[in-house]
């Protein structure tokens, strides 16, 4: 039953603890670096504690100095293995006493006890004392007197024993140095933590339940839920056997190691927890989702400016296939009339003009920078700081490179806008046959009106044809439609080139949409969406190693 | 009437001095510092009585006249400092308003002995007080204040002549220490004709003295004196009462008095608003010392009179309240085994002093209680009176210093900062704590006097512990401190068993009965209060300092941030980078549609001109948003990074960040900065094309042919400003098409004026927008509270003049 237990016990905190990896890999940079150090100091402890004999319970004896410690220890091990005294402080080096002694040593070893001061009572305590095997009691030094300020032993020990049992005393229970580093610190250790109330003798009986009362009052305002305090005198004895019950008590179940662990996770966990996003925060999508994807295209489209692009094509060559598909009357009109920029002696500018609209596409990176910002603060909502961060630095990991690569991608697709289609080319020749036409038959129809109707002599007799009178309205019918068709065809193919500039803005915009889209996609969705599943992964753990 | 009354002292000093001097017929005698200060008692005392059965207005009068005849005539530091010495006698003696009722109400109330001595002598001393301001006047007067002296002494010296005779005999020692006049007093007391006697030796004193200062031998006359003041201040009898009544000349005292209230002021005026390491510390420091200041430096240099006050410090559980129960024989003190016992600070002291104490400043901020209140010991005093303490020994029962309940060691600190001697309970069980010690160090860095109490040693191995003790003190440097070993006994009714303390309390009547001794005590405390000052103002002032400069620097973090944000985007404006996106191509669809050359007109009306000048006005508003648009993103952009800049500069200096924890809405830019970017740039445009409309004198041969559209023209000169770079004009560069057409257009000075003027204003008004941006941050800076930084300067002059006053 027990050992089923402890199994499952260890699992759960073998997976916990793992979590607790996890959480040391990927916190660097998002999570307090002293939290993760200690971390991963938990982390070292817990392995070297749980590959370290599981059959023995490391039992700390801390407490001020003069609290009774030593004698509590002698009391206990039924031998005078610590020295005792009236001197402060009295115990300098740590005493360990073992109960059943094959395995012990690695753990004394790891526990740093010293040879000289470790004491076993495999063969000289065999007396009835067999359920206190697996014991290994230990005396620390003080933790509070003038030595301790420079010597950490008792700190050290009091970090990594199973159970700890804290020696009081009516003079000292209420100190402090015991009560603010430790006990409050240690709130949640309740299940390995023992509260001896040592030097009883020095009370009267009802004194001391009074100060029994207080000091478990005083122990839970401080967060220890069920303190379990235990009297004794380790001068009288009286108390001790109660003591000796509980550590048996402890030993026997042979989980304290394992729930020592486990009150530190827990401590941890909850400090971490601080840091971490709160466990009902606004859970991060996992990646990023089309709306946002698409929010991003459009923000970096229009820092390239598509829509812009796509109508300054439009507009351009609108009024470029002027030049070739329009009536060519109304051109040549237009040149008769006075040029501003002639007069002004800047007529190259003209073809300056032209040459700027040679087509080039380029990102403002500014707008650049802000489309990712706008993205980042958009996923961040609900983030602790540090992933905030994070994600926003993921975002912007390539945004230096970002406007570069924009532009010369985009390029690639850019109309030129200086471009001219054969068919304006066609239709150029057309209107020019038509405007040929009508000024033949212009031609002929002043020859007929000289010769013909005005008789104004004689056509040599090939041409007589071009002289008669009869052919007049039919000159006439056809240089008016000669006009009319250049007319027509004129507005046609202007219908034609603005439906096909339109069509080709769409086109053209569908491309750089299309194009900026996986540009984004790899320099920008994916370092962030890299990034939420590392935030996700953390916060996995987080939950894991809260159990 | 007040200053009368502290004057009449003087004479009265200068009296005493005469007195005795004829009176002992030996010259050295007016020297003696005992003689002066008894005197001076005596005086006071003869004042109130000489006030109140003779006329008051003519004493008043004649101190008046007394009064400026010493300090006009002699100048010499000698006089001048005695009649400082009694003014403060009397002003401490006095409570409130009326100087004689003041002055007798001590006489009746407490002092038999003493009170007695001085009875006997101030009747000689008003008369010589008189005398030596104008001789006849003494002259009268002696024989009044004679006869009022005399009384006084029948009256006292029934009561007091005989106590005093008693104590001087019986404790010889500390009559002959504590002070050497009150022998004279007490014979005098003693002999029936007291008065008579005083009275003659008065009068002739009055004489031989008025002598040399009417020769204006003041000199001489007051050289002694001098040498008697001198000799005060070493000599046994002297300090005693001269620290009792007189702590210091009057001068020193009101310039102590005055530069103790300036450190005060400056102290309390400081405020350390940012969390830098050590802040803490500083913030608890200047409470100590405000607190100090006010419970005992300041009532202290005051009123040196008081009974020395002895807090009674220690671990939880040492036995403080047990020990002075024990001291008091009563249960004044609550005790117990619950840790920690003592949650309000008890004083008990001797029914003689109990006014005092319940009235006094010392203290002063604490309010008394008869007893402990049950909801909460904070700010408050039990005041209680017990027969077995000895008079002028006050003891205060202290809150613990290592507990878990951690305002008790504020109140217990707070005790020992307004302490003129410490007792130092620890037990054997304790002595090695760490705690203790730091409370040991403490007095010793402050100077303290020190008693140390080893309690509840187990009798069995009071010898190894005691011996260990005493090794660690004297490894500490304190191995000469008084110490007093208990043992650990049966506690009864909170009380020890009266056999225990018996040393102690010797040592407590020591103090209580040799003036002395205790007045050393007091003194040497006081002056290691102060000389703590020396150090712990000025580290004060340092950390100030730091604050200040660190302040400079988080203020210069932002300055820079923004700065570079600026110079940003003066490059993009620059650089042409701003011609690109949007910009770029509502500029291609301006020029390339055609629209650039409408914005000409010719000026003669040709045939088909009319028409030509129509503009599409969807593409120039759309160009016009393009340009701001892209100037709104470049500077909200820079403002985003100069906004992240700032924040990670100030995180990465440690201390800031928590002082200002609102950095999470101070990483990026305000709210509302995109909607004012966006007003600013607008602003900007229109400002240009005011610019174009208002300055762009156009070349006159120019002029007379083409016209322009001021709009678009202003849009061209945008383009060409932020668009390509500069707004100088290049001669034939490639990208200088809207250079070479405004250059045509307006002329090459007025373009560059118009170019420079445009830029110089789109940078001070984006430079307006980060000003309110910055105000964010100084709001924030401030909001944690600004470091004046002439405070450091004014902690520095305060301690300064605190030592010269001293």
């Amino acid at each position: 039953m027990t050992t089923v237990g402890t199994t499952q016990t260890r699992q759960g905190l073998g997976s916990r603890l793992a979590a607790l990896a996890r959480i040391v890999e990927l916190g660097p940079g998002r999570a307090d670096p002293r939290l993760l150090t200690e971390a991963g100091q938990l982390l070292l402890r817990a392995g070297d504690r749980l590959k370290l004999s599981s059959d023995h319970t490391v039992v700390a004896l801390a407490g001020g100095t003069g609290s009774g410690k030593s004698s509590l220890f002698n009391s206990v091990s039924g031998l005078d293995l610590s020295p005792t005294g009236v001197r402060r402080p009295t115990t300098a080096r740590t005493h360990a006493c073992v109960w059943g002694l094959e395995g012990a040593g690695p753990l004394l070893d790891w526990l740093q006890i010293q040879w000289r001061h470790r004491f076993a009572r495999a063969s000289a305590l065999d007396k009835g004392e067999s359920r206190l095997h697996g014991l290994i009691l230990l005396d620390l030094p003080d933790h509070d007197s003038i030595r301790a300020i420079t010597d950490t032993e008792a700190d050290r020990l009091i970090q990594v024993a199973d159970l700890v049992v804290w020696v009081l005393d009516p003079q000292k229970y209420a100190d402090a140095s015991t009560h603010r580093r430790y006990v409050t610190e240690l709130a949640g250790h309740d299940t390995v933590t023992i509260f001896v109330l040592n030097q009883a003798d020095r009370l009267a009986p009802e004194e001391l339940a009074e100060c029994v009362a207080d000091l478990e009052d005083l122990l839970r305002r401080e967060g220890v839920e069920n303190p379990v305090i235990v009297t004794t005198s380790a001068t009288t004895g009286k108390g001790v056997d109660n003591l000796k019950a509980v550590l048996a008590d402890t030993v026997a179940r042979r989980r304290a190691a394992i729930q020592r662990l486990e009150a530190d996770l827990d401590r941890l966990a909850r400090r971490l927890a601080k840091i971490a996003p709160a466990e009902d925060a606004p859970s991060p999508p996992a990646s990023i989702d089309d709306a946002r994807r698409i929010g991003l295209t459009d923000a970096l489209c229009d820092a390239v400016g598509v829509p812009a692009v796509g109508e300054a094509m439009e507009n351009v060559y609108g009024v470029r296939s002027a030049e070739w598909v329009g009536w060519p009357y109304t051109r040549w009109a237009a040149k008769l009339r006075p040029d501003p920029l002639n007069s002004l002696r800047l007529g190259d500018l003209r073809d300056e003009i032209r040459g700027l609209t040679g087509g080039s596409v380029s990102a403002q990176p500014a707008e650049v920078d802000n489309a990712i910002q706008a993205l980042a603060d958009g996923l961040t909502t609900g983030m602790p700081e540090a992933w905030q961060d994070g994600v926003r630095d993921a975002a912007r990991s390539r945004s230096a490179q970002l406007p570069r690569v924009l532009s010369e991608e985009l390029t690639e697709v850019a109309p030129s806008l200086d471009r001219v289609p054969a068919w304006w080319r066609l239709l150029l020749a057309w209107q020019y046959l038509l405007v040929l036409l009508f000024v033949a038959g212009v031609i002929w129809a002043g020859t007929a009106l000289a010769y013909g109707v005005l008789g104004a002599g004689e056509l040599p007799g090939g041409l007589a044809v071009f002289g008669e009178a009869a052919s007049l309205p039919w000159v006439g019918l056809m240089v008016v439609s000669v006009l009319g068709l250049g007319v027509l065809t004129a507005v046609a193919s202007r219908n034609v080139v603005v439906l096909g500039a339109a069509n080709e803005r769409d086109r053209l915009e569908r491309e750089m949409r299309r194009r900026i889209g996986a540009i984004a996609e790899g320099m920008v969705i994916e370092p962030v969406d890299r990034e939420l599943a590392r935030y996700n992964e953390f916060r996995a753990a987080m939950r894991s190693v809260r159990g | 009437m007040k200053s009368a009354a502290n004057r009449p002292t003087r004479p009265g000093e200068d009296d005493p001095r005469l007195g005795e001097a004829s009176g002992d017929a030996s010259p050295d005698h007016p020297e003696s510092p005992g003689e002066q200060t008894v005197a001076f008692r005596a005086i006071r005392d003869d004042d109130v009585v000489s006030f109140r059965t003779d006329d008051a207005s003519a004493v008043g009068a004649e101190h008046g006249d007394e009064n400026s005849a010493p300090d006009a005539g002699d100048g010499d530091p000698g006089d001048e400092t005695a009649p400082a010495d009694d003014a403060t006698g009397t002003s401490s003696g006095e409570g409130d308003d009326g100087p004689a009722g003041d002055e007798v109400s001590p006489v009746a109330s407490a002092r038999d002995a003493e009170d007695g001595s001085e009875d006997a002598a101030p009747a000689p001393e008003t008369a010589d007080g008189s005398g030596d301001g104008t001789p006849e006047e003494a002259a009268d007067a002696d024989p009044g204040s004679a006869d009022d002296a005399g009384d006084d002494d029948e009256d006292t010296g029934e009561d007091a002549g005989e106590d005093i005779g008693e104590d001087a005999e019986g404790e010889a020692a500390a009559a002959d220490s504590g002070r050497p006049a009150t022998d004279a007093h007490d014979a005098e007391a003693g002999d029936s004709e007291a008065g008579d006697a005083e009275a003659a030796a008065a009068g002739s004193a009055e004489d031989g003295e008025a002598d040399p200062a009417e020769d204006g031998g003041g000199e001489d006359g007051n050289g002694p004196a001098e040498d008697g003041e001198d000799e005060a201040g070493t000599g046994d009898a002297a300090p005693g009462d001269r620290v009792r009544e007189t702590p210091m000349p009057e001068e020193v005292s009101a310039a102590l008095t005055g530069a103790l209230a300036a450190l005060r002021d400056s102290v309390a005026d400081l405020a350390f608003g940012l969390d830098l390491p050590g802040a803490e510390e500083a913030r608890r420091v200047q409470a100590e010392i405000l607190a100090q200041l006010d419970d005992y430096v300041i009532p202290r240099v005051h009123m040196s009179t008081a009974p020395a006050l002895i807090v009674v410090a220690g671990s939880t559980g040492a036995g403080k309240s047990t020990l002075l129960n024990t001291l008091a024989n009563a249960k004044v003190s609550a005790t117990g085994v619950r840790r920690p016992t003592t949650a309000t600070p008890v004083l008990a002291c001797h029914p003689d002093d109990y006014e005092w104490f319940a009235k006094g400043d010392l203290l002063g901020s604490l309010k008394r209680k008869k007893a402990p209140s049950h909801t909460s010991g904070l700010g408050e005093l039990v005041l209680v009176a017990t027969e077995r303490l000895p008079q002028s020994v006050a003891l205060l029962d202290t809150p613990d210093i290592d507990s878990v309940v951690e305002e008790h060691h504020e109140i217990a600190r707070r005790m020992l900062d307004a302490a003129d001697l410490w007792i130092f309970v620890t037990t054997a069980a304790r002595y090695a704590d760490a705690p203790a010690w730091r409370l040991l160090r403490l007095a010793k860095e402050r100077g303290a006097r020190l008693a140390i109490v080893l309690s509840r040693v187990p009798p069995r191995s009071r010898e190894v512990v005691t011996k260990h003790f005493v090794r660690m003190l004297t490894e500490y440097g304190l191995g000469e401190v008084d110490r007093f070993v208990i043992n650990e006994s049966k506690v009864t009714d909170g009380m020890l068993p009266d056999d225990e303390v018996t040393e102690l309390r010797l040592w407590l009547a020591e103090l209580s009965v040799d003036d002395q001794r205790r007045t050393q005590a007091v003194q040497a405390t006081l002056a290691g209060a102060l000389d703590s000052f020396r150090t712990r103002v000025p580290a004060l002032a340092r950390h100030l300092e730091a604050q200040v400069a660190f302040r400079a620097e988080l203020r210069g973090d932002v300055d820079a941030a923004y700065g570079r944000a600026l110079a940003e985007i003066d490059e993009a404006t620059r650089n042409g980078s701003l011609l690109r996106g949007e910009v770029l191509a509502r500029w291609q669809d301006f020029a390339g549609s055609g629209d650039l050359m409408r914005t000409l007109h010719m000026r003669k009306p040709g045939r088909l001109s009319g028409k030509a000048s129509q503009q599409g006005p969807e593409r120039m508003g759309a160009l016009k948003a393009a340009i701001r648009t892209g100037l709104e993103s470049v500077v909200v952009s820079a403002a985003q990074r100069a906004a992240e800049e700032t924040v990670t500069r100030w995180l990465n200096r440690p201390g800031a960040g928590e002082a200002l924890t609102p950095a999470q809405t101070l990483g990026r830019p305000s709210d509302e900065f995109l909607r004012r970017a966006g007003r600013v740039v607008s602003a900007w445009q229109d400002h240009v094309v005011e610019l174009i409309r208002t300055e762009g004198v156009t070349k006159r041969a120019v002029a007379r042919l083409v016209s322009f559209d001021v709009e678009s023209l202003a849009l061209i000169f945008a383009v060409g400003l932020l668009g390509y770079g500069t707004a100088e004009v290049e001669v034939a560069g490639k990208n200088a098409l809207p250079q070479r057409l405004l250059h045509a257009l307006l002329g090459a000075e007025s373009l560059r004026s118009i170019g420079a003027k445009a830029r110089s204003d789109l940078r001070a008004r984006i430079g307006m927008l980060f000003d309110d941006e910055t105000a964010r941050y100084v709001q924030a800076l401030d909001g944690a509270g600004i470091p004046d930084e002439s405070a450091a300067t004014r902690l520095y002059q305060a301690t300064y003049n605190l030592e010269v006053a001293r």
